[in-house]
């Protein structure tokens, strides 16, 4: 984020006035201590100029707003009452909130366990001081002023199409040889096998600290899901109940696919955030999750390949056309192709589930 | 119609409710009707038929007296209209705001990673207007201007290849009707009757004239090796989408498109890029394409393993279940369109596809499948693409369990509900082609339901 030490500055500028440079020094490092802290924010919460609402709402000069202010975020509800109680953020009230989200403001959507160390939530709240609303704008001014200069432009040398260079590869020769560096910037992908798993390795004790920080607050503390949030753990015997638990440990077939997808994808809203080694960490993390691994495994791209999942056995080939329906006997029946009169046996309305019925909040979900 | 309905999400159903409960005044240069929320009047006419006193029919008697409309001179005869470059890029009537994409909120956990559901019963004809085309997101909306857009080609090919969208533009083009269907439509109907509406219950569906170009054509330029058995595409969204598909598929029909129904391609469905797999999976049709890998072994990425395979009664699953099979579904009559008019003559229409072709025939039963009748297809009959069908009778006014059953050009015919249950249990999820049964009311409205 190469705007923040700018508006810092500009901050420091503003309020520093009447300070010495010891003490603007001191507030500039503690906010550079609080940009590390915020990493394990940043999967749900965005700042600077271009920060839009994610799973979390933007934090933008929150210090002095009144709670559950930023426009166009679905704040819970007891970020609600508390805003109609009047309640406001404040370095204190932000440090309360911190320490322990959800005792502070039970039912809050931030499934975050806290900040216990002291240090941290004040370096924390003074980077997210440096994000003050009304500067961020005025900056947003001053780069707009400046782009408003147009630069004289030089008259590019006028080409023919008969001097253009053609390829050689192919049958039509068209597009280009792909860089090295350019393939491998995006081919990430890894296969049971472990083809594609880059060098390294990582400890659950260490995939735990990640997970908490960056993972528990959707997937839940031991990998329980909040909410519809997908399921990470357990679930083991439950593939032929009513209610299928289908996890890492007791449905997915190949260790590949979760390295790979938390890789590609995860933390939701801040994917290819995570190192190489903070992956296996986590992969490892959720092998322990399911039981299937001790706390102190270390997850490498030596020993990868040599584990299996439990059901990996269980998944079969599209087998459809094998069932009764499918083998054709001629034309269908016309006539007469069932005795006596329909009778209803279950309808919509007993369940209504239906979008802007009475009840629509609680069907069956597609998991 | 006898008044000037302009909410039009107060489906034709909510007449007598309007007329009976709302104020319209009729200005002098402007018609107002008093704003409802679209949860009241829905709620109000789902509740119709059972509620007494409410009539879903209205008053239908022949007309006693002339019709005003007919003759005062209405607001629209006299004066003038917003003249052109008003609407430069056009949108549907103000009348017509009822049609439009809707979600079920409690099927996921965020907005981001959800789906939304074509209201195929606004529908007419083959192709879905493309703002109508049902949304499937795993990390939201990318935004890609087209000039930032690269497509790779990278794996077992003898030369890695990075295209831009004007690359791509100079294969040759092609233009193909295709179906695309969620391998969840209809999913949450495996336990029983669920939605009311054949918007939720088989909105996951859309049909689109596409322009791009073909998958092998775009190989060839890279030059796949003879090992390079299996693709893997890949999206430039924060999902990073990806699935494994085989050689074959890409040879046959697949194409990248960058055009849908004659514009470009809408940014919900892949803008700038998408892949399209005809007649398999929605999933497979990655969009905002930035990549194809060519591979020897399939990858068992996330929506292969985790997601889309198919659980069945004994614990197992099965994986690789790409095609979609024959289906069909009547939109109208149905909950969300039931029929206002009384006895009489009456128009059954409805949709019907099958991904391993043409739909050869569909089948319409008034009686809960005791009797069949044939209905009429109208409209082109594509390959992999939807057919529009039509069975018109005159209704008695008694009630009717509506079903229809389609047929494919692999003389496979649509399963019931039960039939797929007895092979597959219940924990499927995915490729519920059942035929769905509607209950229609004497008062006319309509209900989803299972029948014996």
């Amino acid at each position: 984020m190469q705007t923040n030490t700018a508006t810092l500055n500009l901050l420091l500028l503003f309020v520093g006035l009447s300070l010495n440079a010891a003490s603007v020094n001191a507030e500039e490092s503690k906010a550079e201590k609080g940009k590390a802290v915020f990493a394990q924010c940043a999967g749900c919460h965005m700042v600077g100029p271009d920060a839009e609402h994610r799973f979390g709402p933007t934090l933008n000069g929150i210090t002095g707003k009144p709670i559950a202010s930023a426009e166009g975020y679905d704040y819970s509800e007891v970020f609600k009452t508390a805003a109609s109680d009047g309640m406001a953020w404040s370095v204190e009230t932000l440090d309360d909130f911190l320490k322990a989200p959800m005792e502070y403001l039970p039912g809050t959507k931030m499934a975050y366990p806290g900040l216990a160390d002291e240090s941290a939530r004040a370096n924390v709240i003074s980077y997210l001081a440096t994000f003050d609303a009304e500067v961020l704008i005025a900056e947003s001014k001053v780069e707009e002023s400046n782009v408003a200069e147009p630069a004289v432009k030089e008259k590019a040398p006028v080409i023919l199409a008969k001097d253009v260079e053609v390829p050689t590869h192919g049958v039509l020769h068209l597009g280009r040889a792909a860089h090295v560096e350019e393939i491998s910037a995006w081919d990430i992908d890894i296969r049971p096998d472990g083809t594609g798993l880059p060098e390294g390795g990582g400890l659950a004790t260490d995939g735990a600290e990640i997970y908490d920080a960056q993972c528990a607050s959707c997937h839940g503390v031991f990998g329980e899901g909040e909410g519809r949030w997908p399921i990470l753990a357990g679930g083991f015997d439950t593939l032929t109940d009513d209610r299928p638990e289908k996890t890492i440990g007791s449905y997915w077939p190949y260790l590949s696919t979760v390295y790979d997808y938390v890789r590609r994808a995860m933390p939701f809203g801040n994917a290819r955030s995570l190192s190489d080694d903070d992956v296996y960490a986590l992969t490892a993390y959720l092998l322990y999750l399911n039981d299937l691994v001790d706390e102190d495994f270390e997850l490498t791209s030596a020993n990868f390949a040599s584990i299996k999942l439990p059901n990996e056995d269980n998944f079969i080939s599209d087998s459809r056309i094998e069932e009764p329906t499918f083998v054709s006997e001629g034309e269908p029946c016309m006539t007469d192709c069932i005795a006596g009169l329909a009778q209803v046996v279950q309808r919509a309305r007993v369940l209504d589930v239906t979008p802007d019925t009475e009840d629509d909040e609680a069907g069956a979900g597609l998991d | 119609m006898t008044n000037n309905n302009h909410d039009a999400t107060s489906i034709s159903a909510t007449e007598s409710v309007v007329s009976e409960s709302e104020t319209i005044e009729s200005g002098a240069s402007n018609t107002v009707v008093k704003k409802h929320t679209r949860r009241d009047l829905i709620k109000k006419s789902l509740t119709l038929g059972a509620a007494a006193g409410g009539s879903l029919l209205g008053s239908r008697a022949l007309a006693s007296i002339p019709d005003p409309l007919i003759t005062e001179v209405q607001n629209w005869n006299r004066y003038l209209g917003e003249g052109v470059d008003a609407r430069p890029y056009g949108s549907p009537s103000q009348f017509e705001s009822d049609a439009v994409r809707r979600d079920v909120a409690w099927l996921t956990a965020d907005p981001k990673s959800s789906v939304n559901f074509t209201p195929l019963h606004k529908l007419e004809g083959i192709i879905t207007p493309n703002g109508l085309c049902f949304e499937r997101h795993h990390g939201g909306i990318a935004e890609i201007a087209p000039q930032d857009h690269r497509l790779m080609i990278n794996g077992l090919v003898d030369t890695p290849l990075v295209f831009t969208m004007e690359d791509l533009k100079r294969f040759p083009r092609h233009n193909q009707v295709y179906f695309l269907e969620c391998a969840a439509n209809t999913g949450m109907e495996w336990r029983g009757s669920q939605l009311n509406g054949c918007q939720f219950t088989h909105g996951m569906v859309h049909n689109v004239m596409y322009t791009g170009i073909k998958l092998k054509d775009v190989l060839a330029e890279a030059g796949v090796q003879l090992k390079g058995k299996w693709l893997l595409p890949e999206g430039a969204d924060p999902s990073h989408m990806t699935r494994s598909i085989p050689i074959e598929k890409a040879m046959d029909d697949c194409m990248l498109v960058f055009a849908m129904n004659g514009e470009a391609l809408r940014p919900e469905q892949g803008y700038p890029l998408r892949l399209v797999v005809p007649g398999w999976e929605g999933n497979m049709w990655v969009k905002w394409l930035r990549r194809i890998e060519v591979g020897d072994q399939p990858w068992h990425q996330r929506e292969e393993t985790s997601k889309y395979t198919d659980l069945l009664a004994d614990g197992r699953a099965r994986r690789f279940t790409w095609t979609m099979d024959v289906k069909s579904v009547i939109t109208n009559p149905s909950p969300q369109a039931p029929i206002t008019h009384g006895r009489g003559r009456t128009v059954l229409s409805g949709l019907a596809w099958s991904g391993h072709g043409h739909v050869k025939g569909v089948d319409v039963s008034v009686d809960g499948g005791r009797n069949w009748h044939k209905a009429r297809i109208d409209g082109p009959s594509l390959s992999k693409s939807v057919h529009r069908f039509y069975y018109e009778f005159d209704w008695d006014g008694s009630e009717l369990f509506l079903q229809s059953r389609a047929i494919d050009e692999k003389r496979h015919i649509q399963p019931t509900k039960n039939a797929l249950r007895e092979a597959r249990g219940e924990n499927s999820i995915y490729h519920n082609n059942g035929i769905q049964t509607w209950h229609i009311r004497p008062d006319g409205s309509a209900e989803n339901v299972e029948i014996s």
